[in-house]
Parts: C-alpha cells; sequence; structure tokens
C-alpha cells in the first residue's frame, strides 16, 4: 500500500510540476499542434513527426520539455490520421486505415461532425487507458525486471526484433526477419563494446562510434515517405463535414464498453515490442467487429466500428511506453523515435531508469492527451482547412526540416551522408515489402543484444546453458524458438491440417 | 498514400460483379509475380552483401588470436561472435528468399523489364528525385549557404513534381544537379567550402527557375507561393536552430547566414541586451 501511495503522490508531485510551469503549455500547445497536423496530412505519419521533432528537439532543449514537445506530437499525430480516414477515405497515418472503414461512411451520410467529436473524446480516453496501464504496469514490470541479468536482456532483445519481424511484415515473415538482421547489422559498425574492437569501419573515423540513432531513423522513415510523396496526386474530394462536432455525453457514455474493450486491446498490443497502432487499430476492429451487436454493420458506417480502431490506436501509445521504459525495448516504431531522444540526451531507458522520468513521462501523457481532446474538439476545422495542403507542397519543406535536423544532432554532415544512404536502401525495401520498422528496433537494440550476449557467455565461461539454466532465459528462449518454429512449413503443415479438418 | 485498405475480416461491402473479381484476382496474382521477380534480385543482393560480410569478420580476431604480445579474448566473447551469427543468418535466409522467388516463378520473370514490373514515368520520377536528393546533401548542403541551397531545392522540388510532368521533373534535377555538381567540382575539399562562387550560381539558378516558373504558370496561386515558402521555410528554420536552440548550423559562413548571423549579434543583440 506504500508502495502504491508513494508512487501516486510521485505522480500528483510531477504533474503539479508541470502543471504550474507555464512553458509546458507552450510546448504542449506547439507539439500537440503539430502532431495533429502531421497526422492529418495524408504521406505524413506519426513516425515521422517523432522523429523529425527528436531532430529539433532532442537535445537542445532540457529533457523535460524535450518529451513534452514528442509525446505531445506523438499523441497529436495518432489522433490526427483520423481526419483524412474519416473526410477523405484517406488513412492520414497507418494506424488510422481501420478509421476509414466506418468514418468515411459515416461522413458520407451527412454524421461527419459527430464521427469526428467521438473520435476526438474516444482518441483521449484511449490515452488515458493507455496511460493508466503504463502507470500500473510499468511498476510490476520494473520489480520483475530487476531479476533480468545478461542471458534475458539477450533473449529479449532478440524477441523484440523477431516479433516485429514477424508481426510487421506485409509480404513474406522472413523479410521482416531480413529487416531485422539488416539494422542488427548496421548496429555492430563501430567499436565493439566489450573489446573495442574496430568492425567494419573501413579506415573512416566517422564509423568508429557507429551509426547515430537520429540519421538513421530519419533515413529509414523520413526519405522514402518524401521520395514516395513526391508525385502528382488528386487530393480526394472531400466529404462537407456536418453536424456539431461536440460530443453527446449520452453517446460516450452509451459507447463506453466499447472504449474501453478497445482501450485494453490497443494498450496489450502496445506493450508487445516492436509493434505499433496500425496492428491495434486492425486488431481491436476485427475484435469488435466478433463480439459487437453492431458487429454485421462494421464497414457500412458504423459508430463502434470506427471507435473500436481509434480508441486502440491511440491508447497504444501508452502500451508501446511500458515496454521502453522497463526494459529499453521499443514498443512501436514512434517509440523507438523517442528511445533515440532518450538515448541523446545520455538517458538509458531500462531496469536502471530513474523512476522520476517514468513519472514526469505518466504525467506529460495525461496533459497530452487532455491538450489533443480540447484542441481536436475545438480547432477541429483548421485541421480540415490543412487537408487541403497537397503533399508535393509540404514535403519539400520536411526535406529541408530532416536535413537541418539529421545535422544539428552532433555528427555534423558525415550524418546527412548517413541520412540519405539510409533512406535510399528503406525505400528499395519499402518497394519490395520489407517493414522498415525491424530494421530501425534491430539498429537500436543491436548494441545491447551484442554486449548481453557475449556477457552471458563470458560469465558462463562460453556454456550455451547459461541460456537454459536461468527460468527466465530458458521461457525466453522457447518464444524465440517458437516464433521461428512456427514459420517453418514443415511444422507449420500439421497445425493447417488439423485446422482444416475442425474446420 | 494509398486509399483505406479493406479490412479482409469484414469483407466488401459493395456490390461487386464476378468480372471485377476475376480482374482483382489477376491483378494480385500479376502484383506477386513482380514482387517475387524483385525478390529474386534482392535476394541476390543480399546473398552477396551476406558472403562479403563474412569475409568482412573474418578480419576480426575470433579465436582469441594475440595482439601486440597481449592475448586475446576467447571465442565466446569475440568481437566477431555475434556479425558472424548474423551475416550466417542473413545467408540462410536470403537463400530461403531465393527458392521462395524461383519457386513461385519470380526467377522466370527476373530478366525482362515486364517481369519486375519496370514502369518508365516511375523510373524517370525516381532518379530525378535521387539526383536532387544526393546533390543537394553532398553537394549544396555542405558548400553553399542553406537558406540558398533549400530555397533550390523547395523551388525544383514544388516545380518539378506537383503537376507530374516529365519535363518539369528533368528541369528541376538539372538545375539542382547542375549547382550541386559545380559545387562538388569546384570545391570538393573541406578547406574551399568556404568559397562563395557556388552561393552565387546556386542563387543565380533558384531565381531563373522563380522567374521561369512564374511566367510559364502566369495566374497560377500555386506559382505565387512557391517563392514565399522556398525564402520563409529555410530561413526561419535555421534562424530558430542556430538562434533559439543555439546549435550548429551548415555551412555558418555561407553568403545570406554570415550577414543575418553578423547582425544578429552586432546589431539586434545588443538593441535588446542594453548594450
Amino acid at each position: 500500500m506504500d508502495f502504491v501511495l508513494s508512487k501516486l503522490s510521485g505522480f500528483g508531485s510531477a504533474f503539479t510540476a508541470l502543471v504550474v510551469d507555464p512553458l509546458t503549455y507552450v510546448y504542449l500547445v506547439t507539439s500537440v499542434f503539430l502532431g495533429i497536423t502531421f497526422g492529418a496530412l495524408p504521406g505524413l505519419t506519426a513516425t515521422l513527426a517523432v522523429t523529425i521533432l527528436t531532430g529539433f528537439f532532442g537535445n537542445k532543449i532540457p529533457l523535460d520539455y524535450s518529451m513534452i514537445a514528442l509525446l505531445g506530437a506523438y499523441v497529436g499525430a495518432i489522433y490526427g490520421g483520423s481526419y483524412p480516414s474519416i473526410l477523405l477515405n484517406i488513412p492520414g497515418t497507418a494506424a488510422s486505415a481501420a478509421t476509414a472503414m466506418d468514418g468515411h461512411p459515416l461522413a458520407k451520410a451527412g454524421r461527419g461532425g459527430e464521427a469526428l467529436g467521438l473520435t476526438t473524446t474516444a482518441s483521449f480516453i484511449g490515452t488515458l487507458i493507455g496511460t493508466v496501464a503504463l502507470l500500473i504496469f510499468v511498476w510490476v514490470l520494473l520489480l520483475i525486471s530487476k531479476n533480468i541479468a545478461s542471458p534475458e536482456k539477450a533473449l529479449l532483445a532478440l524477441f523484440g526484433i523477431l516479433l516485429s519481424g514477424t508481426l510487421m511484415s506485409e509480404d513474406l515473415v522472413i523479410k521482416g526477419w531480413i529487416a531485422g538482421l539488416i539494422g542488427l547489422a548496421m548496429a555492430m559498425v563501430g567499436m565493439d563494446p566489450l573489446l573495442s574492437e574496430p568492425r567494419y569501419t573501413f579506415g573512416w573515423s566517422y564509423m568508429l562510434s557507429g551509426f547515430q540513432f537520429v540519421p538513421v531513423l530519419m533515413g529509414a522513415f523520413a526519405v522514402p515517405q518524401i521520395i514516395e510523396g513526391m508525385r502528382h496526386v488528386q487530393v480526394g474530394k472531400m466529404v462537407a463535414l456536418q453536424g456539431r462536432i461536440l460530443p453527446n455525453l449520452s453517446a460516450v457514455r452509451r459507447h463506453m464498453p466499447t472504449i474501453t474493450r478497445s482501450g485494453v486491446i490497443g494498450t496489450g498490443v502496445g506493450a508487445l515490442p516492436g509493434v505499433g497502432e496500425d496492428v491495434a487499430g486492425w486488431v481491436s476492429y476485427g475484435v469488435g467487429k466478433t463480439v459487437s451487436k453492431d458487429g454485421k454493420n462494421f464497414g457500412k458506417g458504423s459508430l463502434e466500428g470506427l471507435l473500436s480502431s481509434e480508441t486502440a490506436n491511440n491508447a497504444c501509445i501508452g502500451g508501446a511506453l511500458i515496454p521502453l521504459l522497463v526494459l529499453g525495448i521499443p514498443g512501436s516504431p514512434p517509440a523507438a523515435a523517442l528511445m533515440g531522444a532518450f538515448k541523446i540526451n545520455n538517458v538509458i531507458p531500462g531496469p536502471t531508469i530513474d523512476p522520476a522520468i517514468i513519472l514526469r513521462v505518466v504525467a506529460i501523457m495525461v496533459l497530452a492527451s487532455f491538450t489533443m481532446w480540447i484542441l481536436g474538439l475545438l480547432t477541429a476545422r483548421v485541421f480540415i482547412k490543412i487537408l487541403r495542403i497537397p503533399q508535393t507542397v509540404f514535403l519539400p519543406v520536411v526535406m529541408v526540416l530532416t536535413a537541418i535536423g539529421s545535422f544539428s544532432v552532433g555528427g555534423g554532415i558525415n550524418d546527412l551522408y548517413l541520412m540519405l544512404g539510409v533512406g535510399f536502401v528503406a525505400y528499395f525495401m519499402n518497394l519490395m515489402k520489407y517493414p522498415i520498422a525491424p530494421l530501425v528496433i534491430g539498429v537500436i537494440l543491436g548494441g545491447l543484444f551484442d554486449e548481453t550476449f557475449r556477457r552471458a557467455l563470458f560469465l558462463s565461461d562460453g556454456s550455451l546453458g547459461v541460456f537454459v539454466s536461468r527460468p527466465g532465459a530458458a521461457v525466453l528462449l522457447a518464444l524465440n524458438v517458437a516464433l521461428i518454429a512456427a514459420q517453418i512449413p514443415m511444422i507449420r503443415r500439421p497445425f493447417q491440417r488439423r485446422d482444416r479438418k475442425e474446420a | 498514400m494509398p486509399a483505406a485498405h479493406r479490412d479482409p475480416v469484414a469483407g466488401d461491402t459493395s456490390v461487386t460483379t464476378n468480372d471485377q473479381l476475376l480482374q482483382s484476382e489477376a491483378a494480385d496474382r500479376e502484383a506477386k509475380l513482380i514482387l517475387r521477380a524483385r525478390d529474386f534480385w534482392g535476394a541476390l543482393v543480399l546473398l552477396a552483401l551476406s558472403v562479403f560480410f563474412l569475409w568482412g569478420t573474418s578480419y576480426i580476431p575470433l579465436w582469441g588470436e594475440n595482439r601486440a604480445g597481449v592475448r586475446g579474448g576467447d571465442w565466446y566473447n569475440s568481437a566477431a561472435l555475434v556479425p558472424l551469427g548474423i551475416f550466417v543468418a542473413m545467408l540462410v535466409l536470403s537463400l530461403v528468399l531465393l527458392r521462395i522467388s524461383v519457386r513461385e516463378g519470380g526467377a522466370e520473370r527476373a530478366l525482362s523489364a515486364v517481369g519486375i514490373g519496370w514502369n518508365r514515368a516511375e523510373a524517370l520520377r525516381f532518379s530525378t528525385l535521387a539526383v536532387i536528393l544526393f546533390f543537394y546533401i553532398a553537394g549544396l548542403v555542405p558548400r553553399v549557404d542553406f537558406i540558398l541551397c533549400s530555397g533550390l531545392l523547395i523551388t525544383a522540388l514544388i516545380y518539378g513534381y506537383h503537376g507530374g510532368q516529365a519535363a518539369r521533373m528533368l528541369l528541376a534535377a538539372a538545375t539542382v544537379g547542375v549547382a550541386g555538381l559545380y559545387a562538388m567540382a569546384l570545391n570538393l575539399p573541406r578547406a574551399q567550402w568556404a568559397q562563395h562562387d557556388d552561393d552565387w550560381l546556386a542563387l543565380a539558378f533558384w531565381i531563373a527557375l522563380t522567374a521561369w516558373g512564374l511566367w510559364r504558370e502566369r495566374g497560377s496561386r500555386l506559382a505565387r507561393i512557391i517563392p514565399v515558402i522556398a525564402v520563409l521555410a529555410p530561413t526561419l528554420l535555421v534562424c530558430a536552430m542556430a538562434f533559439g536552440f543555439r546549435q550548429n548550423v551548415p555551412n555558418r559562413g555561407g553568403l545570406i547566414f554570415k550577414q543575418i548571423e553578423y547582425h544578429y549579434y552586432v546589431t539586434l543583440k545588443p538593441i535588446w541586451s542594453g548594450k
């Protein structure tokens, strides 16, 4: 009980400290506004919003303000994706793809205002559900993670990369794994963490310190987006917004079971390492379709369908922060960008993180969700105007933002070369349907995997038994093996045959 | 950004005729074949890279060799251990990918342009963009004033790609390409990055492209907006970064930024600091 009270009082102090600081509001309103704008513009994503702001705010302002800016943009961008989904039938972000299924038919039926109002409120409640889960589970996991040693850390990092590769692949699962391996290989460049042996530097001194996170993030997420988006696209016909945006309280109350269910699903999916808001939205939509009484109307303009995906993708944010803060494994691609921001501020997320930082993150999330709600309800018409800007006009400005953000992080002009190189590679990977998120997660977790894997072997004098003799490590090893085995045709076939028989 | 994905769980709610369904299935099959043909090449590239880096890994001591009289670590904490695992895994996965692509008909189509889904218009769009981005990052940003080169980039990208016309894309690529090539050819070493001849050339190209755009697109609102965005966006960004966040910015000694910085510290700052 004392533990709970101490954490609640810690959260209260962190919240009060933020609320009484006027600068908090400047960063909050600006970042949430920018986030919604990024989310609303088709062609810009939540990951891009957080990545670009990492380049801009990452290590240039105190960490507290930097976190406000990045979390505010994250929350805003995931919500902002709902605008084009509802009004244009084009998802602003991958996370809001499921939103378009019901949002656009609702707008066409003259219920656009109602859909936007409820979406805003559901996103707000979803973010709060994720944040409450973050506040509760982060401590539970932190207590457990104190017993985590090198073997578990190495296997957990591998699990994060494998899971992300498995779930984020649009085409073949091995493409996700290959992307993860490319990320891991990139993390091997530079001095190795135990013996300071230079690896793959090709005599270039810049490479000795390894690939920097921010240029890699910018290259992986921004450059392909810019190349892909610089094409002539006729802006779709926007449905005129009808009806009032402010939601009816009784309607919100009526849909509370759907919102709560979706919030819990979104948080759970977010907590899986490397799985993002888009998966959360679709999973929640699929579950909603199965369990809801209104399931047969999903896809035809069902409010329940709309709220299922929109609540889940925002709830995913809090969930994605749990593995990030407790284990140092990002729960989603934007969380990977956040991890980059932590690292360039010399904060290492994981079991040794300062608990005060976690409490501040929770307090910021609460404030950011309120700001998003208020901005969403009061300034929706501003964002609708922003939707009309063609991507060929704003993407060149994004390119300039990316260049200056990447340059100023520290590595200078070499970081720009790295960004461009990674960008071209990521573009071709996109073209061949390789997911990019596992690559970035591989780059981020590669150092951790290398160090902890070798440390575990070092402590056991080279015995591989260290990965099965500890219960935690044995469970994680089993999970890794199961994840790989599940993709081997020889092992899958009997299960598929059994499923077919049952069907 | 594609239109909303169809939810496979929800099913298609629109009335679809059998013909449409068959056409869509054929298109999906064709797209998959194209993807497998590309996977064939992708797998070969990955195979080559895996072998190259395995060879590179062989230079990192694995069995605890002596180095300058000091015995290195054992095999299990060698710096080569994890990279070896990574590249072996990549080699195996690329072989699996190669097998899948061959089995699903990718290899048969891999040698024909149609087979890999070659699209001339798309290839032109990508290659002109690649030229622009390469010369902007590698040629202009290090050597030319950031406001000038970014203004040129914004003008070239919006003018070149907004309407989707091939001639404009080529003009945009040529403008940035020539300016970048000039900067790289004449001021390649770092010692010459402060020279201003390439700044003047970039400025001339920027003005010329803006004037050309305004003349060709008389009466167009976008043509009038391009110069405003091209001037304001990089100027505000570079000033915010340099004076707001006090960070390093590319090419501080550039033609325009040098003047801004001088007047910020010598003319403006004393006014509000009361000196």
